[in-house]
């Protein structure tokens, strides 16, 4: 990282750093042990890999687990583990064609199932993201290009609904309680869907430009009222308050390029951080009253290329884990 | 307990009567004596209090002349008759109350801070009172009105009221507290005076309190603590003063600061060592900040030792204006400077609500030590000329991610249809074969239609839009135009013999819609555009009755043509009988009348449009 002679370098011990063979896109940090995290390559081919490394903070280290790590058929759009720490079985999620668990043994990773929502006679459109629900871990809430949200029951491996979420590809989706999530898309809106009444959704937020393709989404898990969004080739994160639909509470418009990645806080309620090409990433605070000039973040972190993942887990609150290249970082908060 | 209670009341009357003389002999503005809580264990709050400063309206029953001591004692009762039916008034409804009792507007801000004082409480170790108490150590704060409200929290209140100086020190288990609207230096001398001549033994004996500090991550429990209680309510950090009785977010004096800004002075922290710490300093010290840019800090507060068996050590008298010098190292650095210091204690009070971990958080850049700083600098020191420039696409992984990706599977699935090969590394039932079949034909539906659309959409003139609706759109506009053309020109040309154009031969429905079947061809025919003839010359007039069928024909003469449409009246089953034909300036005109072979006949439009295709090619 070549910063100006001005610019203080992090110490050493306060980023770590993990360089793939190849680009890292998916990454997901582990709740029944916090040392692991799962990272997805990119490659515009068939033959990608999930590799799971282990993160020591006292030696700084992250280094891939050999045995760990498992081929997967094109990149992978999302990796999750499963939310809870005493969860029987290790597993890991990830969605690509499909929805697929994977069991994390001790040795090696096997794969549990495959769930496909094709009928004989039509095919599963691709999924673009999926969120496990932490309330209800047996229900994980996947995203697709082809307008719906499956929310499947993946104990029993079966579908609990499909809803046509929207008119336009689905990009992303957060649950927030367990029955009620919520998805963005390429129509520009953000919407949410109670399971109890599927017939109905609400349009929370829709995007100025008509048409413009809200690309991430991040529900607060510490305050369900609040969540986040982002849109296509736009340097804002806009926070949402469901209770004021249309409304963002606020618009935070510092990064110097598109955002590219989002992430509350997992045990604060007011901070989220998020990340973009400009490749920083930007902590905020948000204040009960904004200033007249915007929100400022209260402290950034330039990665020196364009930041494409962001994960904050629960499980390692005090770290941050970005993505940028064939670089993974672990960054202290 | 009553016996107990008594006896306390009694001690707490002592006590404020000795605080009467006390204050009102250095003439400060109040005492206050905080008292361990019977409620809340090692919590501190209010014991008795009086108050000694600028009054605004008496009220008193009588006339009479009473004397300082009584009116100021009356005051103090006066005061708390208010704050009691001013705290019961929110839970009960509000008793009556004599009218020379006090009412909020009566009270001058010095009076009204006493009386919201009377509300606080302290947990270990928070606040001015708390830290007092824990360190058992004689805390002096200058500037109080000015003090970062995790040193004293009741600053803002302090600002409204004019307290400058507020004084703690330990006493009978509780803790001492004086305070003054005028700036006084810190003078030690001062409270041991007042400790000898007012509040009776001179070398208090401050029992101990059970030091917290007994591991090194104490101070940061304590964060966690209040924080913890602070934290439920969300916004509790802004809004200290609004509630009564809350605990206040106020992390341990101790808690660490914020690297970035440890700047200058830091290393003349380092260098003044000063080795005559006693032991209780080096516990501090481990976990006390390195300070932080005490450039403003005139305002510092200063501890000095309270040692029971010795009497107090007079502190460094430049200790209290100046700030980094030796003995300060070891002493808690307070600093107010109107918002950047904020900034970085709020910023570790935000870090504790943020890890609520133990976590040493920050100890300096110029401290060799093995604890972790952050990995963000703060945004005030970002260098606001680094620009990374700007990429081609913006967001371009994450638009492959979302775009892409997709279409890579779309494009496996197709192929792996097609070669039958197990791409996948899940190994599926058959049944996935017959989806992949149907993947298949599903998708060249799709690019047949895709194909259509294009060409359609290269027929009509749709200003550059290639979606599919605008091309329908543009489609169905362009029909719409055409047609109206078309009975402009058919009304201009009734005159001409041509008529035929117009005719349709099919005897099956009625006129109008031959008319437009008949202009719908003729449109097809235009748009074909493959074909450079005048659509007026081309006609086809086919007749049936019963078994005869006449078939009259224009079109423009090409070779052969004559012989193709004799081949196609063939292929029809049509019997040719009479066959008539003339090529007049290019233009064929060729009449047949035929028989039907067989029993069933074809119908006039499709003998139509069988010689319509002859022609057309």
């Amino acid at each position: 990282m070549d910063n100006s002679t001005q610019e203080s370098h992090p110490r050493p011990e306060n980023v770590v750093t993990f360089d793939s063979p190849y680009q890292i896109y998916a990454m997901a940090i582990s709740a029944a042990n916090r040392r692991r995290i799962a990272v997805g390559s990119f490659i515009e081919e068939l033959n990608n890999r999930v590799d799971i490394l282990s993160f020591s903070e006292d030696s700084s280290s992250l280094n891939s687990i050999p045995s760990l790590s498992f081929d997967h058929p094109y990149p992978p759009t999302k990796l999750l583990f499963h939310p809870s720490p005493s969860a029987p079985r290790n597993l890991l999620a990830s969605s690509g064609d499909f929805l697929r668990l994977w069991e994390i043994k001790d040795a090696s990773i096997d794969p549990v199932s495959t769930l496909n929502n094709s009928k004989s006679s039509e095919y599963s459109a691709p999924l673009t993201s999926f969120d496990w629900n932490e309330a209800e871990p047996r229900r994980i809430g996947t995203s697709s290009i082809d307008t719906t949200c499956t929310i499947w029951d993946i104990e029993k491996g079966v579908v609990e609904t499909q809803l046509i979420a929207h008119d336009k590809e689905v990009y992303d989706i957060a649950w927030g309680e367990a029955g009620v999530f919520a998805s963005v898309s390429a129509d520009g809106s953000v919407r949410i869907f109670d399971l109890r009444d599927k017939e109905h959704s609400t349009i929370i937020y829709e995007s100025p430009t008509p048409d413009t393709p809200l690309l991430r989404l991040a529900w607060n898990k510490q305050d369900l009222r609040y969540m986040a969004t982002t849109l296509m080739d736009s340097n804002k994160i806009v926070i949402l308050d469901i209770r004021s639909p249309t409304m963002p509470v606020a618009e935070l418009e510092r990064h110097n390029a598109s955002v590219n990645a989002i992430a509350w806080a997992p045990q604060s309620c007011r901070h989220i951080c998020s990340a973009g090409d400009d490749g920083q990433a930007l902590l905020w605070e948000l204040p009960t009253v904004a200033g007249p000039n915007g929100i400022d973040p209260m402290s950034m972190y330039s990665a020196g290329a364009e930041v494409n993942q962001l994960q904050w887990s629960a499980a390692q609150p005090d770290w941050i884990a970005i993505a940028f290249g064939n670089k993974m970082q672990m960054l202290k908060v | 307990m009553d016996t107990g209670n008594q006896s306390q009341k009694g001690v707490l009357e002592n006590l404020r009567k000795q605080l009467a003389l006390a204050v009102r002999s250095i003439q400060w503005s109040y005492a206050i004596f905080w008292s361990i809580s019977a409620k809340q264990p090692g919590a501190l709050e209010w014991g008795c209090g009086y108050y000694n400063g600028d009054i605004k309206t008496r009220k008193t029953v009588q006339a009479v002349d009473v004397n300082a001591d009584q009116m100021g004692l009356q005051r103090s009762d006066q005061l708390r008759e208010l704050y009691e039916s001013l705290s019961l008034g929110e839970t009960s409804p509000q008793p009556k109350r004599p009218t020379a009792a006090l009412s909020p507007e009566d009270l001058t801000d010095a009076e009204w801070y006493f009386l919201v004082c009377m509300s606080f409480v302290f947990n270990i170790g928070q606040g001015l009172p708390g830290q007092t108490l824990t360190r058992n150590e004689t805390v002096w704060l200058r500037n109080a009105h000015r003090a970062d409200t995790k040193v004293f929290s009741r600053s803002l209140l302090a600002k409204s009221a004019s307290i400058q100086t507020v004084v703690c020190f330990p006493h009978l288990g509780g803790v001492i507290e004086l305070g003054t609207t005028e700036l006084v230096s810190e003078d030690l001398n001062l409270i041991q005076h007042i400790k000898t001549s007012f509040l009776g033994s001179p070398s208090a004996v401050v029992p101990k309190i059970p030091d917290d500090g007994s591991n090194g991550t104490s101070d940061n429990n304590d964060i966690c603590e209040v924080l913890d209680h602070a934290n439920v309510p969300e916004d509790n950090l802004d809004q200290l003063l609004d509630c009564q009785e809350m605990d206040v977010c106020s992390p341990d004096n101790s808690s660490d600061d914020f690297p970035e800004n440890l700047l200058r002075d830091e290393s003349h922290l380092v260098d003044g060592v000063d080795g005559e710490a006693p032991p209780m300093q080096n516990r501090q010290f481990k976990n006390d900040s390195m300070s932080n840019n005490s450039m403003n800090s005139s305002d510092c507060v200063s501890q000095t030792y309270g040692n029971p068996e010795t009497s107090i050590r007079p502190s460094d008298g430049k200790a209290a204006d100046s700030h980094t010098h030796g003995l300060q190292k070891f002493n808690q650095q307070k600093n107010d400077s109107s918002g950047f210091q904020g900034n970085d204690i709020h910023y570790q009070v935000v870090l504790s609500s943020l890890l609520k971990s133990s976590h040493q958080l920050v100890l300096g850049p110029y401290c060799r030590n093995r604890n972790r700083e952050s990995s963000f600098l703060n945004w005030k020191d970002r260098l606001v000329s680094s620009r990374v420039p700007q990429t081609a696409t913006p967001q371009r992984l994450l638009k492959k991610v979302l775009f892409e990706v997709a279409r890579m599977h779309e494009n496996c699935r197709l192929e792996s249809g097609k070669q039958n090969s197990k791409k996948d590394d899940v190994s599926r039932p058959d049944a996935d074969e017959i989806d992949r079949n149907h993947v298949l034909s599903e998708r060249k539906r799709r690019e047949k239609l895709n194909e259509r659309f294009m060409i359609l959409g290269s027929l009509v003139p749709s200003g550059g839009k290639v979606d599919k609706v605008s091309i329908l759109d543009h489609t169905i506009e362009y029909l719409k135009e055409l047609e109206r053309k078309v009975e402009e020109l058919e009304s201009t040309r009734q005159s001409k013999p041509h008529d035929a154009v117009e005719r349709t031969s099919d005897n099956y429905g009625p006129n109008k819609n031959k008319r437009k079947a008949c202009e719908t061809d003729k449109m097809a025919a235009e748009s074909k555009r493959a074909r450079l003839r005048d659509s007026s010359t081309d006609s086809i007039t086919v007749s049936i009755a019963d078994k005869d069928v006449l078939i009259e024909m224009r079109c423009s003469w090409r070779e052969c043509v004559l012989l193709e449409v004799m081949e196609a009246v063939t292929k029809l089953h049509l019997d040719s009988q009479t066959v008539q034909s003339s090529n007049i300036d290019g233009i064929l005109s060729v009449s047949i009348k035929a028989k039907c072979k067989g029993l069933k006949g074809a119908s006039a439009g499709l003998i139509r449009q069988a010689l319509q295709k002859v022609i057309r090619k």
